[in-house]
Parts: C-alpha cells; structure tokens; sequence
C-alpha cells in the first residue's frame, strides 16, 4: 500500500458501540430451548465465556467467538487485537487454544484488498502466539468490515475455570488496566494523547495466555475476562453465577493512563451508558465514590483483562507471579467475596 | 442563558461539550443544550442525574432541548449534596450496633430506643461511614424489620452497612436479610481498629 489506508474511516464518527445492551440480550436468550446434554459442561446459564463440551475423560473443548467492527486505524493492529479478544475467552475458561475460523465481513469495492490480507496477517501472527493455528474461516461482503474468529480450545474437564466457583472471603484480582473504551472515544474526540492511546492499544493486543496459565497453576475458584458489558458488568455475572456478593474498591482498579481525563472531558462512550443501564439496582456505590471512577467501571472493555477470584491465602503469592511471569500483567487485587448480599456489586 | 447545540453531532460529543459548558459558568448559572438523537438525550439526562443536577426537557419533533442549572464547583462528583461529607476530614465516625436493643432494663423499651436511634441516624448532617451490625444487630437488617428502610436509606445516602456473616449464620436469617452487605469479624476488627471515631449505641 502507498498510502495506508485508515480503518476507521469505515465506521461512522462516534459511533456508540456495536454491542447489543445486554438486558435485551437476555430478554430474547430467555425464551430460547437450551440445549440439554449431560457432556455439556458450561452452556449460557452462568453467563460464562464459551460453551464447553466434555468428548472424554481428560478433554473437553471449549468453544466460542468474538467480531466486531474496526477499533483502530492500522489493519493488522486491528486483526491482532480482535484474535487476542477471541482467544481471550479460551484463556477465560482455563483452557488452551487449539484452532481458529477467521470470520470477516468485507467490502472490496469500498476498501484495498491488501487491507483485507493485512487485518488477516495480524490476526494469524496472534493466534500463532497463542500456539494455536487457523484454518480456513468465511468473508461476506459487508460495510463497514468486521472481523474476529471461531475458536476452539481444550481444557482438562476437572481444571475447567467457570464463572461460578467465587467463595466468600476469596479475593478478587484485575490483569488488565481499565478504559480501553475511554481511551478508544478520547483517540476519536481528540481528548487523547498519543502515546496513552498508543499504550491502549498494546495493552488490547496482549494475549491472556500467561495470566491463565497462571492462574490454572494457582488452582483458582473463578474466573471471567472482561469485555463489552464492562467490570461491573462481568462482575456481575459472575457474582450471580457464583451466589455471592463482591466488594469492589474503585481506587485499586488500575486504570490506562489518560481514560480518567478522557472520561473527565465527557468523553464517555454510550455502551458505558448501556452497561450502567444493565448493571443497575444490583450494582451499589457508596458515598463519594467519584463520578469518574463509577463510569469507568461501566466501560466497555476491548480484549480487556482477566477478572479472578481465589483463596485468601493464595492472592498475593498469585499477584507476583502473574507480574514475574509476565512484566506487562497489571495484576491487583482490588476487592473481595462476600456471601450473597441484597446487592450483587458494592463498589466503594 | 449559554445555548449548546448539538444537533446532527453523535454521542459521545453532546457530552463533552455540556461539560464544556458547565465548566465556564458559575454556580447556579442555567445552560440549555440541544440534540436530536435520542440516545445523546438519554445519556446526558442519566449524566446530569447522577451529578444530582436537574434536568428540564422540552422535546419538539425529534429536537430536545435540555435545560440544567450547574449546581457544583466542578461537576465531577457523583452526589454534590454530600460534598461537605467527602472532604471532612477527621470528622468519620462507625457507628457498631452489637443487639437489636438499645440499653439495659426493659426489653421493650431498649427496643423503641434502638429503633428510634437507626431511625434518627438518616437524618443526622454527618451521616456515619458505617454502620456495622453484629451478634443480635444483624436483626435489624432484616426484610421484616421496623428499621430495615432507614438502613436502605443510609445506604442509598453512601453508608457502608455491614453485617455479620457467622452472627446471620448463627440466628438462621440467611433468607430474611433486606439491607447491608454480609462480611466477616476480619472487616469489621479491621474497621473498628482503623476507625477514630466509634458510636456503641
């Protein structure tokens, strides 16, 4: 390419977020059969991050996908950081990514075809990290372009992470800083230094992999990865999948540098408002919690970070493992299990 | 009176600019903003909400306009009437409830007065940090209990209530409780331990 060709010129300015609000999400899965097998290890009932399937007694695969629009300008930033978010949700259950499908919607008539191979290019170089290998995968023709994978995963049945193990007085720890979205609306408005975004998208592009492998070592009660419906909003699936409460302290969350400001500015992406909207009643905040911090934990999170929860005895020795065997892990423990409360969340 | 308009802009704009706005007037000082999209409407009324502003719509066709009055020094904090408690430094006090009766004698009585109490501790200027219900206090947290709404109220005010997990346990309430998160005797000798200030009522 000559000139390289911008991706977020597809997408139109400001674009509030290609999510669906999770409340009409669950209206709608509410109604639908669930599949009903005694090998089905993990379906949509706890809100997990794949469905996992039992073929014997040391395997079970892990299944799951993940695509969305452009995030960013560069075509192979964009396909590493969209395979990291699919892996993710393999790392997510404990597991070990096995193979990828690449599933992209593509206009040829609108944008480069070499654009087309680039956001390929980045995508396979990640799944390559991950030790996993795609192939094949589907196009349609479609503007603006979307991309992301099929992933499958294997896990031994009995190391299997779910959202539903989170016990009382267990603690709860954060690999990833918080405010990929802020930082991704900041890049758009103008509200972001360059190199805080720079640092946004290097963080989106880090794999799970040795965060899970990790916590698989620490033989951890549960675990999730942060996404589209936020902290609060994974928090809080895996808070009602498990039959507790958390207690969050909104001070401990590490942040990217500069989301606080971008939020500050007004900033604030509409998913946020959706996730807030979702999280509602369940989620308390007490007095003086700042304004900034309680959006913060409503923001959408691209390729976000692990969310854990372990024993007591174990969360720091788990801390600095997950820092020595990986320098770019933020790993922090930023709150703890309660046993079920009137609230699922308390954010202090 | 300052007019934004934001008409044909996406969100997140209509935001940062209504907090540009704000930010150059004074106290009490109205601002009317302008948008067309019904999501941008729904965000800064939920902004403005949250800052404990208020927020006058008047919709004509697909235009609404939203008129506020900037009622902080920097529209930064969630709840500005509870300003003056965020910076008090010094003054935090725990109030460690430990039997659902309030003094010795007559078990009536200490029951009245221990309601009374909770009841008048929403209403004081300084509201309490916490409050930590212990042994027989865990039973005023319960759905069925007189003072269960005034401890929701605390709640909802920025008070920590917090409960006792083995003393829940022990009374077999598990299913009963209405308000307060349940914790463990660790939180609470950590709380009692750090905090000045304790009320032992």
């Amino acid at each position: 390419m000559d000139e390289r060709f911008d991706l977020l010129t597809t997408i139109e300015y400001g674009g509030c977020s290609s999510k669906l609000p999770a409340g009409l999400l669950s209206e709608v899965l509410k109604d639908l059969p669930l599949s009903v097998d005694p090998n089905l290890l993990v379906d949509v009932n706890t809100h997990d991050d794949a469905g996992v399937y039992r073929i014997n007694r040391e395997t079970a695969l892990i299944f799951t996908t993940d695509f969305f629009p452009p995030i960013c300008s560069d075509p192979f930033e964009f396909g590493e950081i969209a395979a990291s978010n699919a892996l993710s949700d393999v790392y997510a259950m404990g597991g070990i990514p096995l193979m990828a499908l690449n599933l992209m919607m593509f206009s040829h008539n609108r944008i480069p075809m070499e654009v087309f191979g680039e956001i390929l290019r980045g995508g396979n170089s990640k799944v390559r990290e991950a030790g996993a290998i795609i192939v094949g995968g589907h196009t349609i023709d479609d503007h603006p372009p979307k991309y992301g994978l099929a992933v499958i995963g294997t896990v031994h049945p009995d190391k299997l992470i779910t959202n539903a193990g989170a016990a009382p007085g267990d603690r709860l720890i954060l690999t990833k800083s918080i405010g990929t979205g802020a930082m991704v609306s900041g890049q758009k408005n103008g509200l972001a230094n360059n190199e805080d975004y720079r640092r946004a998208l290097d963080q989106m592009k880090m794999l799970n992999r040795t965060g899970a492998e990790t916590a698989v070592k620490f033989g951890i009660s549960a675990m999730t990865d942060i996404t589209g419906f936020g902290l609060a909003g994974h928090a809080l699936k895996m808070a009602e999948a498990s039959h507790v409460s958390f207690r969050i302290r909104t001070e401990s969350i590490p942040l990217l540098p500069g989301a606080y400001q971008v939020f500050e500015k007004g900033s604030i992406p509409g998913a946020t408002f959706k996730n807030q909207e979702f999280t509602g009643d369940r989620a308390h905040f007490t007095r003086g919690v700042d304004y900034n911090l309680k959006m913060l934990v409503h923001d959408a999170q691209t390729s976000g970070g692990l969310f854990m929860s372990v024993h007591p005895d174990l969360a720091d020795q788990l801390v600095r493992e997950l820092k020595a065997d990986d320098p770019q892990n933020r790993a922090t423990i930023i709150g703890e299990v309660l046993s079920e409360s009137p609230r699922r969340l308390y954010f202090e | 009176m300052k007019t934004v308009d934001t008409q044909g802009l996406k969100c997140p704009q209509p935001l940062i600019m209504l907090k540009e706005a704000l930010q150059g007037i004074s106290i009490g000082e109205k601002v009317s903003i302008i948008t067309d999209s019904d999501t941008s409407l729904k965000n800064l009324t939920t902004f403005l909400r949250d800052q404990g502003a208020e927020a006058e719509i008047t919709t004509a066709g697909s235009v609404h306009t939203i008129v506020t009055t900037r009622n902080d020094s920097n529209m930064t904090n969630a709840e500005p009437q509870l300003y003056c408690e965020i910076d008090r430094s010094g003054n935090d006090y725990v109030v460690c409830i430990k039997s659902d009766l309030m003094g010795e004698g007559d078990p009536d009585l200490g029951k009245v007065l221990m309601e009374s109490f909770v009841n008048n501790l929403k209403l004081q200027e300084h509201l309490p940090t916490q409050v930590m219900l212990y042994n027989a206090g865990v039973k005023l947290a319960m759905k069925q209990s007189p003072v269960c709404s005034s401890l929701t109220e605390l709640e909802e005010l920025g008070t920590r209530i917090v409960l006792c997990g083995t003393c829940i346990d022990h009374y077999g309430l598990q299913y009963d409780i209405g308000v307060g998160m349940i914790s463990n005797m660790v939180v609470i000798t950590e709380t009692l331990a750090a905090t000045g200030h304790v009320i032992y009522p």
